[in-house]
């Protein structure tokens, strides 16, 4: 039980009733500078990412990257194997060329423009990740359900655990409880 | 109320429009009789006409192809932009009449009726020599298998039923909508849903054997099962490209202020990306399979858009085949990319009319290269790349006359700025990324 108490805080979590109250304690706390806070909806809550300041997703870089990198690989295979490792003259057709072998430009570029959109969601996701500080939280069930949780972390530079508490319930916050790291 | 606010804030325009019209066609009109009748007929001042009426009848296909992707997907984030489109549509029976005079010229032009599509004459000079000496139409061995499919009854006909379709399918699309804002029944919508599901179909046929008949039969000896996706692909482009300009002058000083927002802006900036790859997709895939096979046949007609067969040095065309590569597509393609530049109310109207002015290019490209009789030893040299008069002519003529279409229908007084009633109008005005 001590142990349990000597536990590091992980973050200050509230719930609201509506997605109206959650919306609104968002700007709020986005107005307040936290950086670290999450919202928990039971649906997808439109316009919830802009009112918390989400900046855009870093994932169409990594798309763009991959597709410019699938694209020069294939110049490079087409080029390394049919004119300069083994030239040889297919059906007439230079040993180079951008034209007879697009498709394979393009093939490799849809493919690494793929893998990147797919590896750069994990990455920007710092995924795979298997467990989750939040769902220590014993209400966390409720949010796959009818309640709306803001979570502000500790790790904000902003953090102060009374104070914290303080504005979440000035902000319309409800059973507001400290979450803490679980242990091992 | 809105409606005669609208009638006097478009009064400038409308007689802009209608001088543009009376000049253009005037114009356009005398260089169609000058084309025939000149000691030396010839047939640039006709290729012009179709070139304009090509231009603006991609413009029209595309919205109606929209218009109806909209509806079969019941779209809720389109409503708003859709009565644009609608409006846009009423443009089809004017084409229809400036198609005319190209079949007047075929049935009654007697010797020059061949002028534009060289196989009506069956007395015309074949481009190409056989056996080093010329040979006429009625003995070419291609024209006679095909002249089941390419003489003049059913090119006509085909004509009608083409027109038929367009002009069918702008007025049920229109009534739908507009019906809808008097009575506010629900019918309308699944009526909409239900005619743009045989409408798809049926327009796409109507707009792949148009573009058979009037663009690829001009050099009849070649042909391509990608062109009417061409045809269809560059509509796309063109109809989205005059709808984000035609939005974009509603929102800041017409019907859509303050309620076409970034989320719309954004969708139809997405498709026109959708469609500029689409584009580049089936252009380059018709070009691959010719240049794969390369069959005689088939290679002139990229041949004559590349090189001067005889001193084999590049010509106007390849310039322009280049201008199309890259400004056509990469340009676009990369701009389009940048979620600012969709966002962004300037920066998506510089790509809109930067897409339509390349979608021009592209029906020169399509529409103007031809083999031209001359004496050497292939019988023929290509016809360069010119911008004359009559194309300016028949552009700005045939566009003032849609102009002065949209804004007749625009500023019908029983019809609404958008869609009020409906089902989705809420959903609409409220999209959101």
């Amino acid at each position: 039980m001590s142990a349990k108490q000597q536990a590091p805080a992980y973050a200050l979590a509230a719930t609201f009733n509506s997605p109206k109250d959650i919306y609104k304690a968002a700007g709020k706390v986005r107005e307040k500078g936290f950086t670290h806070w999450e919202c928990y909806t039971p649906f997808m809550v439109h316009g919830l990412d802009k009112q918390m300041g989400m900046p855009r997703s870093k994932v169409p870089v990594f798309t763009f990257m991959g597709g410019i990198t699938g694209f020069f690989t294939g110049m490079l295979i087409v080029w390394y194997m049919n004119a300069y490792d083994y030239p040889l003259i297919v059906g007439g057709k230079p040993y180079f060329s951008p034209i007879y072998p697009f498709p394979v430009f393009y093939e490799l570029t849809i493919l690494l423009a793929a893998f990147g959109t797919f590896f750069g969601m994990f990455l920007s996701n710092k995924l795979p990740r298997h467990n989750h500080p939040v769902f220590a939280y014993s209400r966390f069930a409720e949010t796959s359900d009818d309640k709306f949780a803001l979570v502000i972390e500790a790790i904000d530079a902003k953090f102060d655990e009374d104070e914290t508490k303080d504005f979440l319930k000035k902000i319309g916050g409800k059973r507001i409880t400290l979450i803490r790291e679980e242990e091992g | 109320m809105s409606a005669a606010e609208g009638k006097d804030a478009h009064a400038g325009l409308k007689t802009k429009f209608l001088a543009a019209a009376v000049a253009g066609c005037t114009l356009g009109m005398i260089g169609l009789y000058m084309g025939i009748t000149n000691d030396e007929p010839d047939p640039r001042p006709i290729l012009g006409w179709l070139l304009g009426l090509g231009f603006w009848l991609s413009i029209a296909v595309g919205m109606l192809m929209l218009t109806m992707l909209l509806r079969i997907f019941r779209s809720s984030w389109g409503v708003v932009v859709r009565r644009q489109l609608e409006h846009g549509l009423h443009a089809f029976p004017v084409l229809a009449a400036c198609f005319a005079p190209l079949l007047l010229i075929a049935w009654f032009g007697e010797g020059q009726a061949g002028i534009l599509w060289q196989w009506i004459n069956p007395a015309n000079e074949l481009p190409e020599l056989v056996d080093g000496s010329r040979h006429h139409v009625s003995e070419d061995i291609l024209y006679l298998k095909k002249s089941g499919y390419l003489n003049i009854p059913f090119f006509s006909i085909r004509a009608i039923i083409y027109f038929g379709i367009f002009c069918g399918l702008a007025h049920w699309m229109r009534k739908c909508s507009f019906e809808q804002d008097k009575d506010g029944s629900p019918k309308w919508t699944v009526l909409g849903h239900h005619i743009s599901a045989i409408g798809i179909p049926a327009a796409a046929l109507a707009l792949t054997f148009a573009a058979f008949d009037w663009f690829m039969s001009l050099e009849y000896h070649w042909f391509s099962t990608m062109f009417g996706v061409w045809f269809f692909a560059g509509s796309m482009r063109a109809g989205l490209a005059v709808t984000i300009i035609i939005c974009f002058f509603q929102s800041t000083r017409g019907q859509l202020k303050g309620i076409y927002n970034q989320a719309h802006r954004y969708d139809l900036a997405c498709l026109s990306l959708t469609f500029t790859i689409f584009w580049a997709y089936i252009s380059f895939s018709q070009y691959f399979l010719i240049y794969q096979a390369n069959i005689p046949e088939e290679t002139f007609w990229y041949q004559i858009r590349e090189i001067n067969p005889i001193t084999e040095e590049k010509i106007t065309w390849w310039w322009v085949s280049m201008g199309l590569v890259f400004g056509h597509f990469l340009a676009p393609f990369l701009y389009l990319l940048w979620y600012r530049n969709k966002i962004d109310v300037q920066r998506l109207l510089v790509a809109a009319c930067w897409i339509l002015s390349f979608h021009l290019l592209d029906m020169y490209w399509n529409i103007l290269p031809g083999r031209v009789l001359a004496d050497n030893s292939l019988g023929y040299l290509p016809r360069e790349f010119t911008i004359s008069h009559w194309d300016i002519a028949a552009i700005i003529g045939i566009g003032g006359l849609c102009g002065l279409r949209y804004l007749q229908s625009l500023n019908q007084s029983e019809v609404e700025d958008i869609p009020v009633r409906d089902p989705q109008i809420l959903e609409s005005i409220h999209h959101h990324e």
